[in-house]
């Protein structure tokens, strides 16, 4: 089915609309409408018809109905029936059609002509463009072996396609964004029981959260849920350096010393086990390891880590009563994004073994396990084998638990600029950014110089583009077809979502999976790609009876699978096959079986150190120049405390460069009480490079200028909290203060 | 009780994400610079609160005391308080007449402009953009007189903890409607009237004539009211932020 539906709008209300739609009722436009030629309708005009479709401004994929008049989309509404978002569109997802509509979007195929992130560029036809980069694919192959090429796709429904191409093709190497993000929380939680869960914030009634800042780094349903559930008498507890917006709205606030969060969490365990506060029948039958903990917490008292950590040992002890008497509809609350610490993952153990002794898994409130979706894959194949191929990624061995599959950005860059184990010459890049969101920018740069080749596919010229070789224009996700993909909301529902283009893709923009075909039949690979993305999605919702229809007339399709008591009977994936609160497996490699407390590094005299963080209406860096959400958030700021300032002779207004050991940037200093006196903070994507982003060009500093390239030593997931910085008055020093 | 379209809004729900002003900006081409609504950072009881507004279609406003065409009315039908486009001249009267900044005079238009609870949305069976994005739900629009809406319904339930968000000075008594501790409370201004409509409203000393008036424009403003029956009525202030 390549239409989308007409949603017919009555006086009555659209829900009651589209309950009608269901039974057979999308029938045609709504109104009379002015030709397309015709002046353009008024704000206010009907809308000529609707289409579902699934927002891409994040991860998060909100069910979305796009309204359009003539031939242009005017108004992107949320899907009321779509429950992961509970029905809601965020900032960004209203400003998604800005997006589309964008002048600083690419329109044909470019070539590079003069240097580097020169900005001299060719226009090219797209057969010159696709024969150009599969020559390039080939001789790369052909010199340096298949694994020469390293593929990077960030997360969109079309990404698969990348990581099928990257397969057949022959390479190991492939990354993406989560290992500047996720991979050590994940890591840190699939360790201890097993899966990597979703929080049922929902059903909870008190949530303690560290670092994840949910009002502004919003999670569907997470973020709605964790307000409801509020509302209905949940308590929440935040841990984190600045006043974010999660933890102005919370009970509590506790301005936790950086990098001492494990501290905390030790003590939480250490008071919970001391005075017996858990389910023990629960926990002798589920989990593993209780006895070694005892002993590994018995000196880490809530005095321990009220030194360590800056929150009072009183203010412990009573969260972990508190969390203990509202267990099993308590936790601590898993995040998302780990990429803090060289030691996250253990920090992000520490989490998971305080939620195992609040006995909350597969239960209301608690972490519950993946839900059944039921998609099935779509058109199998066997890659071919290429002898000449090395046995392993070009990262591998610098982290002992990476996960094959998704590697590590940063230690991949070094394997890149040393050429060991073996050169890697080109690269491959969709819709992700690593100029922008990998720590140590120039390091970036210099990997793009190492490389032979560098093809970049996305919608606007990111800094990425900028440095590529060749830059292909994709369309916006609301130009374009997507396989099914299947999400899971927590408790609120396991689906299916998909898409179908609202408008025609505009200008020569084409899809990613048009692109890889159109290598793969170059590279003689076609018949790895001998489908549409109809016919692979319709493949995979081949199992799911009913699904096609419910995509059809609701925009989602639900899996009525079980939410709570999954694993009844089942064993956890772990060795113990319970929940491993003492880690059998890092023992056996060595590594810390339980999480052990190093202080972080103090900081350098004078220099404070940078966190990173979330904003509502920023995604990493894909959204500081749409126009909408530019109004909103026009540059970045540097936070400090009023004190730090004021020991730097910083006022409000003033601007100020920004040093660490690998670069330096220049901001507006935003002086507030909501962060600490030994921290900074600003947000992720701003000074850019890219002559084709008008809006953000050398606008504020750029983040990941400043940031060293540091690593947890688990993962390979970036370590974005260990820089610290100097901070002056910009010009300070050339001219006195009047 | 006769219609009236109103907004309640549970603040404490808010979390300042902004989709309300960028649903509501995209839903009705509001220029660059411009908003219809707005969220104002604010504190009860120490914690971070957030409170969501936009024109609060008052009771009493001052903004149709200050039209000199008659643009600007109150609907009697539905309670709203509209700009009809062909009767506006663009004076900027009303600007300073309203109390919580809601207008702007649109640059291309030229002509006031400010939120209408998306009527043309309303028209086909949609909710206000603002309300149908919402993240957490915490606006709830509807006839208030309607006792088998929601907003009726909170309405009715809500007696005694809802909060009108107003000037002690220019009391409008606003139909936008919070659910209990709201915050800030003290933002509304005094209104500005232009000087001769502040003498046949009655009201107390204003600013002296923004903008010459034609004897054509109070009579058309005068037919609207009348027709209307929603005359402002100066004797009745209350104090700011009262609860109902």
């Amino acid at each position: 089915m390549a239409t989308t539906p007409d949603l017919r709008l009555t006086r009555r209300g659209f829900l009651k609309a589209a309950a009608v739609a269901g039974t057979g009722a999308l029938l045609g436009s709504l109104a009379p409408a002015a030709p397309a030629a015709a002046r353009p309708a008024a704000a206010d005009a009907p809308y000529d018809r609707s289409a579902y479709s699934v927002c891409d401004m994040c991860f998060n994929k909100c069910g979305l109905i796009a309204r359009v008049r003539g031939d242009k989309v005017v108004k992107l509404d949320p899907n009321p029936k779509f429950l992961k978002s509970r029905g809601m569109l965020c900032g960004r997802g209203n400003a998604g059609l800005r997006q589309l509509y964008d002048p600083d979007r690419l329109r044909y195929p470019l070539l590079r002509q003069g240097e580097r992130g020169e900005g001299k560029w060719k226009r090219i036809s797209w057969d010159e463009a696709l024969d150009l980069a599969a020559a390039r694919m080939k001789e790369i192959g052909e010199k340096h072996t298949r694994c020469g090429m390293l593929f990077t796709a960030g997360s969109d429904m079309q990404s698969g396609f990348v990581h099928r191409l990257a397969e057949v093709y022959g390479s190991f190497n492939v990354t993406s964004h989560e290992s500047l993000c996720l991979v050590s929380n994940n890591r840190g939680f699939l360790d201890t029981f097993g899966e990597v869960p979703f929080p049922d914030v929902l059903h909870s009634k008190y949530v303690v959260m560290a670092g994840a800042n949910r009002f502004e780094a919003l999670v569907t349903p997470d973020s709605m849920d964790l307000m409801a559930a509020m509302q209905g008498g949940l308590k929440l507890v935040v841990l984190d350096p600045r006043r974010t917006k999660t933890a102005g709205l919370a009970h509590e606030w506790h301005p936790i010393r950086p990098g001492t969060d494990m501290a905390f969490m030790l003590a939480l365990a250490h008071v919970i086990v001391n005075e017996k506060l858990y389910d023990a029948v629960w926990m002798a039958e589920k989990a593993y390891g209780l006895e070694q903990l005892a002993a590994h917490v018995a000196d880490k008292t809530p005095q321990w880590a009220e030194a360590e950590c800056g929150i009072p040992a009183a203010d412990i002890v009573r969260i972990a009563r508190e969390l203990a008497a509202a267990a099993p509809q308590a936790m601590v609350y898993p995040g998302r994004r780990s990429s803090d610490y060289e030691n996250s993952t253990q920090i992000r153990r520490s989490f998971a073994i305080v939620n195992a002794l609040l006995g909350n898994w597969d239960r209301p409130g608690g972490l519950l396990a993946a839900r059944q979706v039921g998609l099935k894959g779509a058109f199998p194949y066997t890659a071919p084998w290429y002898d000449d191929n090395p046995f392993e990624r070009a990262d591998a061995g610098r982290a002992p638990i990476m996960f094959e599959e998704e590697g590590s950005f940063v230690h991949m860059r070094e394997a890149v600029l040393s050429g060991e184990p073996y050169p890697v010459k080109g690269w491959f890049i969709y819709k992700t950014n690593p100029m922008q969101t990998a720590p140590d920018r120039q390091r970036t740069v210099r990997m793009m110089q190492a490389m032979d080749f560098v093809v970049c596919v996305d919608i606007a010229m990111s800094d990425t583009a900028w440095m590529a070789d060749l830059v292909l224009p994709a369309p916006s996700y609301l130009e374009r077809m997507d396989p099914a993909s299947g999400l899971q909301g927590s408790s609120a529902c396991a689906c299916v979502v998909q898409r179908d283009p609202v408008v025609p893709a505009l200008y020569e923009s084409r899809p990613v999976f048009d692109i890889v075909k159109g290598l793969a039949q170059r590279l003689e690979l076609g018949e790895f790609f001998d489908f549409t993305v109809d016919q692979y999605r319709a493949e995979q919702l081949k199992g799911l009876q009913d699904a096609a229809r419910a995509l059809a007339s609701d925009g989602v399709y639900y899996n009525p699978s079980k939410v709570y008591g999954i694993y009844e009977g089942r064993a956890h994936k772990t060795k113990s096959q319970k929940i491993e609160i003492y880690n059998q497996r890092y023992a056996e490699l060595g590594l810390d079986p339980l999480p052990v407390y190093a202080p972080p590094a103090t900081a350098p005299e004078r220099a404070l150190r940078m966190v990173v963080g979330r904003n509502a209406l920023v995604t990493h860096s894909s959204t500081q120049n749409n126009a909408l959400l530019h109004e909103l958030v026009p540059e970045n700021t540097l936070w400090i405390h009023p004190i730090a300032a004021a020991r730097l002779d910083i006022r409000p207004g003033d601007r100020v460069e920004v040093a660490s050991p690998v670069g330096r940037g220049e901001l507006a200093a935003q002086l507030t009480p909501d962060i600490r006196e030994d921290t900074v903070y600003m947000l992720t994507g701003f000074g850019a490079l890219s002559g084709g982003l008008s809006l953000v060009k050398g606008r504020g500093a750029c983040l990941a200028e400043l940031l060293e390239s540091r690593a947890d030593a688990l993962t390979g997931n970036a370590a974005m909290h260990e820089t610290f910085v100097t901070v002056k008055r910009a010009g300070a020093g050339k001219e006195a203060r009047s | 009780m006769k219609t009236q379209l109103a907004m309640l809004v549970d603040s404490a729900k808010c979390i300042d994400c902004k989709a309300c002003m960028l649903s509501c900006k995209v839903a009705n081409a509001v220029p660059e610079g411009a908003w219809r609504n707005w969220i104002k950072p604010g504190s009860v009881q120490g914690r971070l609160h957030f409170q969501p507004g936009g024109c609060m279609h008052c009771e009493n406003p001052t903004c149709v005391q200050a039209c000199p065409t008659g643009a600007t009315y109150k609907d009697p039908a539905d309670g709203t308080v509209k700009i009809d486009r062909s009767l506006c001249i663009g004076c900027g009267n009303c600007i300073p007449a309203c109390p919580y900044g809601a207008r702007y005079r649109h640059p291309e238009l030229k002509v006031a402009d400010k939120c209408d609870f998306c009527a043309g949305r309303r028209a086909q069976g949609l909710q206000p953009a603002c309300v149908d994005t919402c993240p957490t739900k915490a606006r709830v629009f509807g006839d208030i007189a309607d006792p088998g809406s929601e907003a009726g319904r909170l309405y009715r339930e809500n007696q005694g903890r809802l909060v009108r968000v107003a000037n002690a000075r220019t009391d409008t008594k606003p139909n936008m409607f919070y659910l209990a501790a709201t915050a800030p409370l003290d933002w509304p201004v005094e209104a500005r009237m232009p000087s001769a409509m502040g003498l046949m409203a009655g009201a107390t000393p204003l600013l002296r004539g923004l903008v010459g008036l034609t004897g054509l424009g109070v009579l058309a403003m005068l037919g609207r009211q009348l027709a209307s029956g929603s005359t402002p009525d100066a004797e009745e202030r209350k104090e700011d932020a009262h609860v109902d």
